[in-house]
């Protein structure tokens, strides 16, 4: 295995992966699931609270936050779980189609075509990042309170979490149009538990704890604790690794490139 | 033709669960030939080339392709070995040249991905997605990815299939060059024509196994033979026609006599009724065709093995 760690590390093979970057990412723009669910639709929605904020300003029940605080990190998760679930759509197709196959055919092996598009997955993350927090903050005046560091965690944690979801998907769904459909619907489900029709925080057990303890639910959690209360809950950090190394082994253990 | 064989499969079996696709084919294949592969469909043509390519692990036997192993020398025999594969399609919106400039990268000596595009008549498409293509136009682009890496072998899988004649006289012409230039070309076919005019040896497999291996007027001439068809100047019996070298089989049909055989089968028709007294006139010859043999191969197995299953 040192020869393939060697070989990742030659100039050749930098060539190779900046030439499937760029490639990869010229397609990202042309089938952009990925930009108007992660980036876009977590933009308007945002614009969307904030403007029910400012019609009903005050703190929500007993949190202690208003609306654009609470919803802030919902919203942030879903631009993190429509990236993730735009993996099955693009990658089931490419597996589905033979173009997984056919890249295997050459020296370069397909796994560097994962790696290409997990990259520009995460990178269009952190600008989700970044646009929640710009616009939830300056734009509309969400209260946020954060220490860079632990709030580094719970983002992170929950993309990768979520992340290792959506390879789940790929792994299990045979084609695009069963992949379509049970996407949808794991999207609906991880929206729900994430909180944004019902707040957790408003409803009763047992769904409060189901919501926390779900992968979004709690990955929401995390995030709003390390955003308002400096220390995300070790409960939910956990919860959110247990998940990751769940969804991992399983998308590892089935993962086909044919 | 004394060098090493560029391929050589040994004893090469390969199951899928209880069905076996290949079943103890051995062949070899000489540096710089078009070398076809023929059978009928599922006789275990693809996975014989799959299991060449390193795609697919066999069960048991060897491969040897220019001395290395297809699947423990997995990255080196990638640089040099390109592979068209039987229904593969790129991303929709993946650019025609993208693609092969893309497929260029992988590659540690490349062909110019522009010449490449120019040569295949596919030069204009550049700008143009994938799923914009025609059926024809995703093919040349198809043996476009093929050979940009420059390969020393390349394996193409059901090549002109869905391509109109006109773009199969191109793709052959294309295939031509290529020999011309040193490649050895592996050619998995269902077309009897394309594998009698393109390639120097053929295999013929069927049920997983080899059934002939040879030139392709060989198989034709061994399996099938020529015809001759004739009108005689007066009646003559069968036993003098069988008598006569190379005949097989005899069939009448009003003034006409139809015989087929092996060998200089006119000639010697000719010949020995002379001295017969007999001439013979309106003379029809045909040579041995590919797919007679083909069907007469394939059509044996099916019998032998008892199945009764058409092929």
């Amino acid at each position: 295995m040192t020869g393939y760690r060697l070989e990742w590390l030659s100039r050749r093979s930098r060539v190779q992966f900046a030439e499937l970057l760029k490639v990869q990412s010229k397609l990202a723009l042309r089938e952009p699931y990925a930009l108007l669910g992660g980036l876009a639709l977590p933009a308007i929605l945002l614009a969307v609270f904030g403007f029910i904020g400012q019609a009903q300003p005050g703190n929500v029940g007993s949190t202690g936050l208003t609306i654009i605080d609470l919803w802030t990190p919902t919203i942030l998760v879903l631009s993190f779980i429509f990236i993730s679930i735009s993996l099955p759509n693009t990658l089931v197709r490419d597996r589905e189609i033979g173009w997984l196959r056919r890249v295997s055919t050459t020296p370069l092996h397909p796994s560097r075509l994962l790696a290409a598009q997990l990259i520009i997955d995460l990178i269009l993350a952190a600008a989700a990042v970044l646009i929640v927090i710009l616009e939830g903050a300056l734009v509309f005046g969400a209260s946020l309170h954060v220490q860079i560091l632990p709030f580094a965690v719970s983002p992170l944690l929950a993309i990768v979490e979520l992340f290792a979801l959506g390879l789940v998907l790929v792994a299990l769904m045979p084609t695009q149009t069963v992949a379509q459909p049970v996407a949808g619907v794991v999207t609906f489900g991880l929206m729900f538990l994430s909180g944004l029709w019902v707040n957790p925080a408003q409803v009763g057990d047992p769904l409060r704890t189901i919501m926390y303890y779900s992968p979004s639910g709690a990955a929401v959690r995390a995030v709003l604790d390390s955003a308002f209360n400096a220390g995300p809950s070790y409960a939910a950090l956990l919860t959110m690794a247990v998940y990751a190394v769940i969804f991992g082994f399983i998308a590892i253990r089935y993962f086909r490139w044919e | 033709m004394n060098a090493a064989p560029a391929v050589t499969v040994q004893n090469l079996v390969k199951r899928y669960g209880h069905f076996v696709a290949v079943n103890d084919v051995s062949l070899s294949i000489h540096e710089g030939e078009i070398f076809g592969i023929i059978g009928p469909n599922g006789a275990g043509k693809t996975t014989t080339v799959e299991c060449i390519s390193g795609l697919r692990a066999p069960d048991s036997g060897s491969i040897s392709v220019y001395g290395l192993s297809p699947r423990k020398d997995r990255n080196k025999v990638r640089e040099f070995v390109g592979v068209q594969l039987q229904e593969s399609a790129l991303p929709p919106r993946l650019k025609v040249g993208e693609a092969v400039r893309l497929f260029a990268s992988f590659y540690s000596n490349p062909v110019d991905p522009d010449q490449l595009l120019e040569s295949l008549g596919i030069k204009q498409f550049d700008n143009s997605s994938f799923k914009s293509l025609s059926g024809g136009q995703k093919q040349r682009l198809s043996i476009a990815l093929a050979l940009v890496g420059n390969p020393r072998l390349a394996i193409l899988d059901e090549l002109t299939t869905g391509l109109d004649p006109e773009a199969r006289r191109e793709t052959w012409n294309l295939i031509e060059r290529m020999r011309d230039r040193g490649v050895t070309v592996i050619l998995v076919t269902h077309f009897m024509d394309e594998a009698e005019k393109l390639c120097d040896r053929l295999a013929l497999i069927n049920h997983g196994t080899v059934r002939a291996l040879d030139t392709p007027e060989a198989i034709a001439a061994q399996a099938g033979g020529s015809r001759v068809r004739f009108v005689p100047s007066q009646p003559v019996n069968d036993e003098t026609l069988r008598a006569i070298p190379g005949v097989n089989e005899i069939e009448r049909k009003e003034r006409y006599v139809s015989v087929t055989g092996t060998g200089d089968l006119a000639g010697s028709l000719i010949n020995a009724l002379a001295a017969f007294g007999v001439r013979v006139s309106e003379v029809e010859a045909r040579g041995g065709n590919l797919e007679d043999a083909f069907i007469k191969l394939t059509r044996d197995d099916a019998s032998s093995v008892g199945k009764g299953v058409q092929a």
